[in-house]
């Protein structure tokens, strides 16, 4: 068994690695652009956010010398050209009986919680080789700046752009899972810590910017064997678009609970609830008032303290093609945001009611994977109304006239794929999203923006690269600015964005293969409006092009985010 | 059967064992165990009257926040040895000291406004109790109304009275003027000129303006400021109560006054500090005070109210305010109930102007601030109006407040003549005057005694300079030979003494807020040269009735003040029916460099009592002296001292 744990671990790094990810996408972590990024986001949605990617966690490193990698990884390649002709040769004599193609179920001595092509695993990991702690990260951190010595700063003039000159963080994620004999379940204690910029060796401060991302339990096989449960606080997320460090589908972040039911191998249902609550004004203030009794000093009462209701679904099934880990996997997706009416002191002791809120999102992707090295490409489409077309962190601004955000609307289209092939690999992420806020009228706010990121890598050998990155941001605004002809037109920006990045891969070739460390070139050019977003004296609004410069690590290994549960 | 009984009880102990300490507790609190609101339970008050004539009274001013901290529970804000901040005295402080008082030899005590006030504003607190937030509610830092309750039964208990300090001219704090009209209260802002002078304004405390405060723009004056409240619940800075004074038509809303003798300043500007001013004028206003004020007697039967600021309020609000409150404590049980109070001012006919019973009105304070007024309503106008404000109850008449504090004296004997050496003879006139500008008829249901037989003696209190602070430069034994002979002279002139605290332990502080030192801070010492001093002093005014009750005869002034034989000598005679045969001659040498006769020139002071008779020195270790066939008397006085002659008959020896 153990023999036999080794090379199947690290072949799922090169082959069973690939369908994992192109049924499910990538999880990068969005960042703003910049202040001016019109999607309404909160701070927890500013900070970056984990970074999961289907990577086994990995056993204690035995100490294997590099000559020894190098000889396992060229018997993983023969193992994997070994399976495949396998695999074919099955397909064909099923296909002479009449016979469906066999699953193959790739065992694993590590917990897998979703889809591992080209079969799929049952998210009920064997109850005897995951008890106990595990630990697991996903971190980056970024050490550079601009060509004239200023701190590193993200130069996207949208939502979602190059994630290149994004800023260092990272999780720490411990968690505890036990099987328990005697009800045959399995429970997951999760809990996660995230750090953000700046560090101490930045500052010198001894303070850090930190906050738990899950804290959260989940139930397994309790009385169904195919049923998940869980509560807590939790990251509950779905693909993302590694590119633009972005989850165009569904991604929440709320406490709350949750149901998974996978009704077949490949067919699942997820139904969650959860609260949050925004720090603004719109749904939580706190006024002074003198204690009782006519005691001295005063007290901090809520007079407005509503919550956030967030309830979602989420239904994918897989259609394979065939026997080749190759297939189509369609999600529907919704949500439904609820806040109830309250009231809130605009002067002392006088009030006034803000109204019941309500909001939606619908969406769709559908997701095409080859079932090989990671190459996928998934399509979104989501539209969200009222409270929701914020985002689920957000308070709704700009107003309609009875102070609700009723009439708010989202819509997004986003495209991500990944295509590798020999010493070659392309990654693609693009979205175009239009987001109208409550106010009727058409204000600096209402906006419609869209990026589309293109990077090519080369792999040189086994153990480095060289990516390009090509980037282009547009935005309209609801202002209007003087055209070239005298009249009026709205405020359209533009910029270009040029990266150079040569990497070295410990982990081998691929896109999603990490650790790695980065050396990063980015070029900017900002036209004339792009420069207007920016307020008076900053450098973005004073240069035309940028240049920014940094030495770059990032890994992923263990994470519950990894799971893609 | 036993068989049969034993098991349960046995089960009965055994659930007894298992269950009494979960409901041990709930038992304890339900049975009273555990009720610690007995210990601090507010009474239902009955109002009565325990005094019998304020003339035998001596008040002994207290700055609650600064006599004794008696519970440390309520120290909140303290900030010790910062005399502009709380310093944690309290009622509590009062009660455990009431021995201290009582060997002093006190028998009325004035505490600091009871009421809730603002806590602390621009760095200073409310601790002396005149920023009033809230008229209903007690002042936390002082105690619960329990404890205001007990302070009043203690006294009472011991033969003593409270007298409560009150406001009705102003609240604290409580609004800004939004002169810039920008929604916020700015400190340090000016104008923009043009049309108007470029001055700086503070909207807390903006200078008086006989329009009422004005707004303005970049583009000149925007019509009357817009009031804002306040609003800070940790400085208790919230709109004042009753709910009638979160109303901004209560308030003149003029700013603040700089000229006292302005009468529309003095009557309707705001009291310096920005302590707004409530428009007495007003109907509602008037009646709610007389609530107020009602209110506070009937939850602590206390017995008097000292009344802040009298001045800077109208003769007719007065006349309704002590008229009506009479009437209402009368019928509650209470009577003799003493009303007098603070006029700051050295004119004495602008201090009994507020006692007499004349119908005085706007026009004659304009009059008596030395200004030209026109024709005001006649009395009977007058009365009708003030009369339709409260048609129930007797007709209003002229009667007033009982007494006021003696600040002609304050500025004419004990600043002029006890410690600058001034001639004495100010004083006759000041004392002889004082029948014709105070009123010589008691207010109906009042104390029974005319104001002007009963001023308000003192020689400083908190809102002056002490007595020692004025006279620091000289020698110590010197300083105390001076405090001394002041304090006797309080103490036996007409009326009813009134010490400040702290005065018995020889307290010095100058101005606000160095005069408001911490009693405690002195252990309570009782051995001390000035305490023995007033509590002789005291002694002998209880013992000698003409000294409390007694009418007064000058019998010795003097224009001199150098070397002659009777320089700094004043002398009066203390007798009247209201004091059953009881005579006192008091004889005081206040130059400060050699003794005095009562002579000059060969004519020497006559006295009222028959020749020969014989007169004992109670100061003077039982020295006598003959009344001369003339009825003349020549007694020698050392400097700064007295004497207190007592015929023999009468002399109580060893006081």
């Amino acid at each position: 068994m153990s023999g036999r744990a080794i090379p199947l671990r690290c072949s799922r790094r090169r082959w069973a690695l690939a369908p994992l990810l192109t049924a499910a996408g990538s999880i990068a972590v969005p960042i703003p652009a910049h202040a001016l990024a019109p999607e309404p986001r909160v701070e927890a949605d500013l900070e970056p956010e984990p970074e999961p990617e289907p990577e086994p966690e990995p056993k204690p490193p035995a100490g294997p010398s590099a000559a020894e990698l190098q000889a396992l990884q060229r018997r993983i390649d023969t193992l994997e050209r070994q399976v495949e002709v396998l695999r074919e040769s099955q397909a064909e004599v099923a296909q002479e009986l009449g016979k469906a193609p066999p699953v193959i179920v790739q065992p694993s001595d590590e917990p897998v919680t979703a889809p591992s092509a080209p079969a799929d695993v049952s998210y009920n990991r064997q109850p005897d080789y995951a008890d106990g702690f595990h630990f697991g990260s996903y971190g980056r951190v970024v050490i550079g700046g601009d060509h004239r010595g200023r701190a590193a700063r993200e130069g996207d003039i949208v939502a979602h752009g190059s994630r290149l000159d994004e800023s260092t963080y990272a999780e720490l994620e411990l968690r505890r899972e036990d099987y328990h004999e005697v009800t045959k379940s399995f429970t997951r204690v999760v809990a996660t810590v995230a750090i953000a910029a700046p560090l101490f060796h930045q500052t010198g401060n001894f303070s850090t910017n930190m906050g738990v991302r899950n804290l959260y339990l989940e139930e397994s096989g309790l009385g169904l064997k195919n049923l998940r449960v869980w509560a807590g606080s939790r990251m509950y997320r779905g693909d993302d678009i590694y590119l633009l460090n972005f989850w165009p589908l569904d991604n929440l972040n709320t406490v709350g609970g949750g149901a998974i039911y996978n009704f077949a191998e490949h067919t699942e249902l997820r139904l969650h609830t959860g609260i949050n609550q925004p720090q603004n004004p719109l749904f939580f203030q706190a006024v002074p008032r003198p204690l009782p009794y006519a005691q001295p000093g005063a007290a901090q009462v809520a007079v407005l303290d509503r919550q956030k209701v967030i309830s979602s679904g989420r239904f994918s099934h897989i259609f394979w093609l065939g026997s080749s880990g190759a297939g189509i996997k369609p999600v529907v997706y919704g949500e439904t945001h609820y806040a109830n009416e309250g009231q809130r002191e605009v002067e002392p002791r006088q009030f006034e009611t803000l109204p019941r809120e309500a909001g939606w999102v619908v969406g769709t992707q559908l997701g095409l994977f080859t079932g090989k090295r990671s190459s996928f490409l998934n399509l979104v489409f989501r539209a969200a109304g009222g409270l929701a077309a914020y985002g689920e962190f957000n308070a709704p601004t700009q107003l309609a006239p009875d102070r609700s955000s009723r009439g708010a609307r989202e819509y997004l289209l986003a495209a991500s794929g990944n295509y590798e092939v020999g010493p070659f690999g392309v990654q693609l992420g693009s979205y175009w999203r239009s987001f109208r806020n409550a106010s009727p009228n058409l204000d600096y706010w209402d906006l419609t923006e869209g990026a589309v990121v293109v990077r090519p890598t080369v792999w040189l050998g086994e153990i480095a690269g060289v990516s390009l990155e090509g980037t282009y941001e547009a935005q309209r605004r609801g202002t209007l600015v003087p055209d070239q002809i005298g009249g009026q037109e709205p405020l359209f920006a533009q910029q270009g964005r040029v990266g150079l990045i040569p990497f070295i891969t410990p982990a081998g070739r691929g896109n999603f293969t990490r650790p790695y460390i980065t050396f990063t070139y980015l070029l900017t050019m900002r036209d004339a409006a792009a420069r207007s977003l920016y307020p008076e004296h900053d450098v973005f609004g004073l240069r035309k092009v940028d240049h920014f410069i940094a030495l770059g690590a990032e890994w992923w290994f263990g994470s519950t985010s990894y799971f893609r549960d | 059967m036993a068989r049969t009984n034993a098991t349960p009880k046995r089960l009965g102990l055994i659930a007894a064992l298992l269950t009494g300490p979960l409901t041990a507790p709930v038992v304890g609190l339900a049975s009273g165990c555990a009720d610690f609101r007995a210990l601090d339970e507010e009474t239902d008050v009955q109002m009565s009257t325990h005094v019998d004539d304020w003339r035998d009274e001596v008040i002994y001013q207290i700055l609650v926040d600064r006599f004794d901290n008696g519970d440390r529970g309520n120290d909140q804000g303290v900030d010790s040895g910062n005399l502009a901040r709380y310093q944690g005295g309290d009622w509590q402080g009062i009660i455990d000291r009431m021995g201290y008082l009582q060997e002093l030899g006190v028998t009325t005590l004035w505490i600091s406004p009871v009421v809730r006030n603002v806590d602390t504003d621009a760095n200073v607190d409310g601790y002396h109790g005149y920023w009033a937030q809230d008229f209903g509610d007690v002042n936390p830092h002082f105690g619960t109304l329990a404890t205001l309750q007990e302070l009043v039964r203690e006294a009472h208990g011991r033969d003593m009275k409270v007298i409560i300090d009150i406001v009705t001219n102003h609240v604290g704090q409580a609004f800004y003027y939004d002169m810039n009209l920008n929604g916020v209260a700015d400190i340090n802002f000016q104008n923009n000129g043009g049309a108007m002078p470029v001055r700086h304004y503070t909207e807390y405390d903006p200078d008086f303006d006989p329009r009422g405060v004005q707004a303005f723009t970049s583009l000149g004056e925007a019509g009357p400021a817009p009031v804002i409240f306040q609003y800070d619940p940790a400085t208790n800075h919230l709109p004042p109560q009753p709910a009638l004074f979160e109303d901004p038509a209560v308030y003149n809303r003029k700013g603040r006054t700089f000229d006292f003798d302005d009468p529309d300043q003095l009557l309707h500007g705001d009291f310096p500090g920005g302590l707004k001013d409530l428009d007495t004028r007003r109907c509602d206003v008037k009646q709610e005070m007389v609530e107020i004020y009602a209110q506070w007697i009937e939850k602590t039967d206390a017995d008097g109210y000292r009344i802040d600021t009298i001045k800077h309020v109208e003769y007719d609000f007065w006349r309704l305010f002590t008229q009506r409150l009479r009437q209402r404590l009368g019928e509650g049980g209470k009577r003799n109930f003493l009303m007098f109070g603070e006029v700051f001012d050295g004119r004495d006919d602008l201090l009994g102007s507020f006692t007499k019973h004349e119908i005085l009105g706007d026009v004659d304070l304009v009059r008596l601030l030395g200004r030209a007024a026109g024709e005001g309503p006649t009395d009977a106008e007058q009365l009708a109006d003030e009369q339709a404000c409260s048609p129930e109850g007797e007709p209003l008449t002229g009667d007033q407040i009982d007494s006021v504090f003696y600040f002609s004296q304050h500025f004419q004997a004990v600043r002029d003549v006890f410690t600058s050496g001034q001639s004495t003879d100010r004083i006759q006139t000041l004392w002889e005057n004082r029948v014709n500008t105070w009123g010589t008829e008691p207010n109906a249901r009042g104390i029974g005694v005319s104001p002007a037989d009963m001023p308000i003696n003192f020689i400083d209190n908190h809102d002056v300079s002490r007595f020692l602070f004025n006279v620091r430069e000289r020698p110590q034994d010197e300083q105390r030979a001076l405090l001394h002979n002041v304090l006797l002279f309080v103490s036996a002139a007409q009326g009813v003494p009134c010490i400040y605290y702290g005065t018995e332990q020889d307290f010095a502080g100058g101005n606000d807020p160095a005069n408001r030192e911490r009693l405690w801070d002195t252990g309570f010492d009782t051995s001390g040269a000035t305490f023995q001093w007033t509590k002789r002093v005291l002694a002998l005014r209880a013992a000698y009735p003409a000294l409390r009750r007694g009418g007064t005869r000058v019998i010795w002034s003097t224009a001199h003040t150098a070397d002659e034989s009777d320089a700094g000598i004043f002398a009066f005679e203390r007798f009247g029916p209201d004091s059953g045969g009881s005579y006192v001659v008091m004889v005081f040498n206040t130059h400060q460099g050699h003794a005095s006769t009562t002579n000059f020139d060969g004519e020497s002071m006559k006295l009222s009592a028959p020749p020969g008779t014989v007169l004992v020195d109670a100061l003077g270790d039982g020295a006598t002296y003959v009344i001369a066939d003339d009825g003349s008397l020549d007694i020698t006085v050392e400097p700064m001292k007295a004497a207190l002659l007592v015929p023999e008959g009468e002399y109580e020896a060893g006081l």
